[in-house]
């Protein structure tokens, strides 16, 4: 497979939000605002492209059948220097992002992705494909967030789209609004694969 | 049983060196941290305080902890400009805490939510500053009030509560009560003593 390829496959045919259905949790919890998804994701990523790059290059010496504790204590020990790193060294940075990054520790994609992927792969495609999902899901935050913040708010990252008269909507600031785009999402999704299908079936 | 201890050992070995990162990290970074957390004190301090310098803030603890801090003028070291002590108030899913400066008379002169985990998009609005606007809404209205009688409009007060956050709102007031209440008996302590 190409390097594009595995770039690529995480922007849609994989998504790790609307097609693989992982990191649900933060995903849920952090799309209130578009600001929030765009910080949350950008985190994600960067900690999913190193962690993808430490596993990858670990793969050969990791026992097949303690490889998930190993890939645990990896990727926690990683992202707390992360965080240690982000708030000694860049504050006004770690003022943004800090509050997301220990929510990545339990976000099940870079556990999913060390597993399915960087486990199995060398290592450049093992981070293009950690970009690629990372990006993917940035993208899945960036339309929640957009879609929770504009009906939920009335703003568009912190500025008014609507009159002084619009009153949010708020349950979609809520997390039961986020239940609700994303299934709408999913379903359209899911739509627009049967069409797909369909129409490869009916050639 | 030969590999648990095969994979005892790895384990072992992959634990202690990511052990042995974190504190090596941790000693790099946690002066750096500490700092930052001075800086950010100091900047709560002086918006608490306006017009206050970081000479002119004195900290008054007992036992290792800080009970409030005394500010005085930065052109007149006599004058006292004020005190600031932290509030903390148990809000809806979490303790708010803010940072309020009081001038000799029980006036609030600053006031700032320092830290806070409410209901994202309701609680949360303690913090909210408006687009357009430099300071938050919410906290600007407790200025100017005596501190010993803000109250939300539903508890009879003249602080508007958020729109579907009054407990939030209502924790805020009280803690600030409180603290000031709390700040008070300690001010007279400590004259009592010095006389």
């Amino acid at each position: 497979m190409s390097l594009w390829k595995e770039f690529s496959k995480g922007l849609y045919e994989q998504n790790p939000v609307f097609k693989q259905a992982l990191g649900c949790c933060p995903t849920l919890a952090v799309s209130s605002t578009v600001s929030n998804g765009i910080g949350m994701g950008l985190a994600a990523t960067f900690v999913l492209v190193c962690s993808n790059l430490l596993i990858s290059m670990l793969r050969k010496g990791v026992p097949a059948k303690i490889r998930i504790p190993i890939y645990i204590v990896v990727i926690a020990t990683f992202v707390t220097i992360i965080d240690l790193a982000m708030a000694g060294f860049t504050p006004d940075l770690y003022a943004r992002l800090g509050i997301f990054v220990p929510l990545i520790v339990v976000n099940c994609i870079i556990l999913g992705r060390a597993e399915a992927y960087a486990g199995k792969n060398k290592v450049l495609p093992s981070m293009i494909d950690g970009l690629g999902m990372g990006i993917g899901f940035t993208l899945a935050l960036l339309v929640l967030g957009a879609i929770r913040e504009v009906i939920g708010n009335g703003t568009f990252l912190g500025i008014p789209v609507f009159g002084v008269d619009f009153e949010p909507v708020m349950v979609f600031a809520l997390p039961p609004g986020a239940f609700i785009i994303i299934g709408f999402i999913l379903g359209f999704i899911a739509w627009l694969e049967k069409k797909r299908s369909q129409k490869t079936a009916g050639k | 049983m030969k590999d648990i201890i095969r994979f005892g050992l790895i384990l072992m070995i992959v634990s202690v060196v990511a052990a042995s990162a974190l504190a090596a990290v941790y000693a790099v970074t946690n002066p750096r941290i500490q700092a930052q957390k001075q800086a950010q004190l100091q900047a709560a301090l002086t918006a608490a305080l306006p017009g206050s310098t970081s000479e002119g803030m004195q900290p008054v603890s007992e036992g290792g902890e800080v009970l409030y801090y005394q500010a005085r003028d930065s052109q007149d070291s006599t004058r006292l400009l004020g005190y600031a002590v932290i509030a903390r108030g148990v809000g809806y899913s979490s303790t708010i805490e803010s940072i309020i400066g009081v001038d000799s008379s029980g006036k609030i002169i600053g006031m700032k939510v320092l830290s806070q985990a409410e209901t994202p998009g309701l609680g949360t609005k303690v913090q909210e500053i408006k687009y357009g606007e430099k300071d938050p809404w919410f906290s600007r209205q407790f200025i100017g009030r005596p501190a010993s009688q803000v109250a939300v409009d539903k508890d009879g007060g003249e602080i508007k509560a958020i729109t579907g956050a009054t407990i939030s709102s209502r924790a805020v007031a009280r803690s600030i009560n409180a603290a000031y209440g709390e700040l008070t008996k300690r001010i007279g302590q400590q004259t009592t003593q010095e006389q």
